[in-house]
């Protein structure tokens, strides 16, 4: 299914390319010791941009809650429906979520709580997302 | 031969909002011609009800949008099923279930009478 | 994290309104038919007509002319800025004679376009930036307050082009979208923190029915409600139940349906109002608050921390108690967030995860709880209006066959989203 593809800027291109090598990155603010996803052009905590750097993560999460879309706005998952839309937590950093289809999980038999792990898919012939499987 | 025919409202009957070009004269002709005639549509069931009743028809369902598997369950002895409506949502509701399926400009042309010619 | 514009109230502490008491809605207006959309065709239903016309109301309302006019704050397309609900007329289509030779009238309305079509002379304060209908009457009372302007006429549009909206074609995820179109993230966010909800109270999407029944129920009794104009009969639980899913937990009865009206305020000084027609509407407060989520997700817990600082913040501002609010009116578009608002501001003394239960018993008009009396946006379709309209008009006992039974003194009406929210605080006595 053609989907919507990311299309980096300046300050998501890090992540991006990094996801294309297969690592999940966010960014720490060395002042703040703070973990900030989706990455901004400054810390939120301490208003500087100084102090960013980006951070490659254990790759591991909770799913702490779902929804199941039906009706999508977003006219190139239409075809799609219904589908999974987990969120989950990050294990060093519950605050921090990410977003997942859950491929291979029937729709509504989300495991809430269950542990997952990073994987990637192509979106395009140049392009990784993260997804997450769950860990048995 | 029993075939179902499953009207959307909104966009779809003539007095949809917006209008569609399927006419209520066509629909009772599809009554009298034996067709199992219902509505399925995103407007509350209560809603489609008084539609009908405000047009003296008794239909012989009406269902939300999601409810064609329904639809078909409650008369599975038929021996087609078509829905006909103006979006997305009609089409994969009627594919999902089975069920034939005409856009609204399609139906506007009343398809449905063929069938009972090429019996 | 609170934006800092300069009108808005939303840095805590923010003490008594300097303002309290002092400033009063005097009238209310609506353009006579509220439309699904508009034709493309009809000049005299456009956005911008159905504008002059409410204002035209409101002013007959209050009593005033013309020449008593000196200010106009508005919100030119009932959301930030000037974007628009729906979508824009141009620049495909072609555009018409003036004055609908622009998007402004047709799918936005700002002040000077107000001005000048109603032939305003006395006007010298214009402001188009209101926003939702909440804050747009917190700046109009602010800047009367401020004395910028002494009888202010405060319309607020809500436009409607092609009936459905919001369809996105793109396959490319640019700025925010970057983070949740390519798992096709939208309105599941409604559902998600519904599902957070229903885990950690035990309750579930069933126990939203009586809500939702009773507000249609209301609505019907509003001549503007799109369903008292389009579909009058009453709205039943099964009907509820029977609708389909959106995003899990958010069924389509939970969205407002989308619809083109106008509809227009007059808000003056208390001394001001002695001379007009109506028993004034005392302003007692607006606090605003905007909040962004930690990440990507707007969770339960961001949900119920945001509303309850906002519910915090409006009661400071206004000195009110839970207790003295007779007429709550907490918005529901879409109708499964409206038990955080209500569970904040602890109204008939409702506790977090107690909402469907406090729903579930009577909260009919003539009963001890008659929430969002005037049906909200489920009852009524996307206007926005009735949030006003509907707590000012029980506050002068002039709501007709809505009049609640008890006391109607004091209102509270709260919009738009947990998120992004500004609340008002409405007397029947400056004190
Ligand atoms: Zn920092």
């Amino acid at each position: 299914m053609p989907r919507p593809i990311p299309v980096p800027d300046a300050i998501s291109k890090p992540f991006w390319d990094a996801c294309n090598e297969r690592r999940l990155i966010v960014q720490v603010c060395t002042m703040c010791d703070r973990k900030q996803f989706p990455p901004e052009a400054e810390c939120r905590e301490c208003g500087w941009q100084f102090h960013l750097e980006w951070l490659e993560t254990s790759g591991r999460g909770t799913i702490v809650g779902f929804s199941i879309t039906y009706d999508s706005r977003i006219m190139a998952w239409q075809e799609e429906q219904p589908f999974n839309n987990a969120v989950v937590a990050l294990e060093e950093d519950p605050e921090i979520n990410f977003f997942s289809n859950l491929p291979g999980v029937p729709v509504g038999d989300v495991p809430v709580g269950a542990t997952v792990e990073v994987d990637f898919i192509a979106v395009s012939d140049d392009q990784l997302i993260p997804e997450w499987k769950v860990v048995e | 031969m029993a075939i179902l025919l499953s009207f959307d409202i909104d966009g779809t009957l003539e007095l949809g909002d917006p209008p569609g070009g399927v006419t209520i004269d066509m629909v009772r002709k599809a009554i009298d011609l034996g067709f199992i005639v219902g509505s399925c549509s995103d407007r509350p069931l209560s809603s489609q009800r008084r539609m009908w009743a405000s047009l003296d028809i008794e239909p012989d369902f009406v269902a939300s949008k999601h409810q064609l598997g329904l639809v078909r369950a409650q008369f599975d002895d038929a021996d087609a099923y078509y829905h006909m409506g103006d979006r997305d949502t009609d089409e994969s509701a009627a594919k999902e279930n089975d069920f034939g399926f005409w856009w609204h400009t399609e139906a506007e042309l009343e398809p449905w009478l063929e069938l009972v010619n090429s019996d | 994290m609170a934006r800092a514009i300069h009108w808005e109230r939303n840095e805590d502490p923010v003490g008594i309104w300097e303002h309290r008491g002092k400033v009063v809605l005097a009238g209310a207006g609506h353009s006579k038919n509220t439309d699904r959309r508009w034709d493309g065709v009809s000049m005299d239903r456009t956005l911008g007509a159905y504008v002059v016309e409410a204002a035209r109301a409101a002013m007959d309302d209050a009593g005033i002319s013309p020449e008593d006019v000196d200010g106009i704050v508005t919100s030119a397309g009932g959301q930030p800025a000037h974007m628009s609900l729906g979508s824009q007329w141009g620049p495909l289509r072609p555009f018409f004679d003036a004055p609908y030779d622009s998007e402004d009238g047709l799918t936005y309305v700002t002040a000077e376009w107000i001005q000048k079509q109603m032939n305003l002379p006395n006007v010298q304060y214009m402001n188009s930036h209101g926003e939702t209908v909440w804050n747009l009457i917190g700046l109009a009372a602010q800047v009367v307050g401020d004395g910028r302007c002494e009888v202010c006429l405060v319309p607020y549009p809500n436009g409607n082009i092609e009936g459905r909206y919001h369809q996105n074609p793109s396959l490319e995820a640019r700025g925010g979208a970057q983070w949740s179109n390519p798992w096709g993230w939208g309105l599941s966010g409604q559902g998600f923190v519904f599902d957070q909800y229903a885990r950690k109270y035990g309750t579930n999407h069933e126990r939203m029915a009586p809500f939702v029944v009773q507000e249609h129920a209301n609505g019907l009794l509003w001549p503007y409600s799109y369903y008292a104009q389009h579909e009058p009969g009453p709205f039943t639980t099964e009907d509820y139940l029977n609708g389909r899913w959106i995003a899990r937990d958010l069924s389509i009865f939970d969205c407002d349906r989308p619809v083109q009206a106008g509809a227009c305020y007059i808000v003056t000084t208390a001394e001001r109002a002695k001379d007009m027609k109506q028993q004034p509407v005392y302003i007692l407060d607006h606090t605003e608050s905007a909040f962004t989520p930690r990440s990507l997700v707007q969770t339960l817990d961001d949900t119920e921390s945001w509303t309850d600082i906002q519910a915090k913040r409006s009661y400071a501002g206004s000195g009110l108690r839970p207790e003295d609010i007779d007429v709550f009116a907490p918005y529901d578009g879409f109708a499964v967030f409206t038990q955080y608002f209500l569970e904040a501001f602890g109204w008939r003394g409702v506790k977090r995860g107690e909402a469907h239960d406090f729903c579930a018993d009577d909260i009919t008009l003539k009963g001890p709880n008659p929430i969002n009396s005037g049906g909200g946006n489920m009852g009524t379709g996307r206007m926005r209006t009735v949030f006003i309209t509907d707590p000012m008009e029980q506050l002068q006992g002039r709501a007709g066959d809505r009049q609640v039974d008890i006391k109607a003194e004091v209102a509270v009406t709260i919009g738009v989203l947990p998120s992004n929210a500004a609340a008002l605080a409405f007397s029947t006595s400056p004190d």
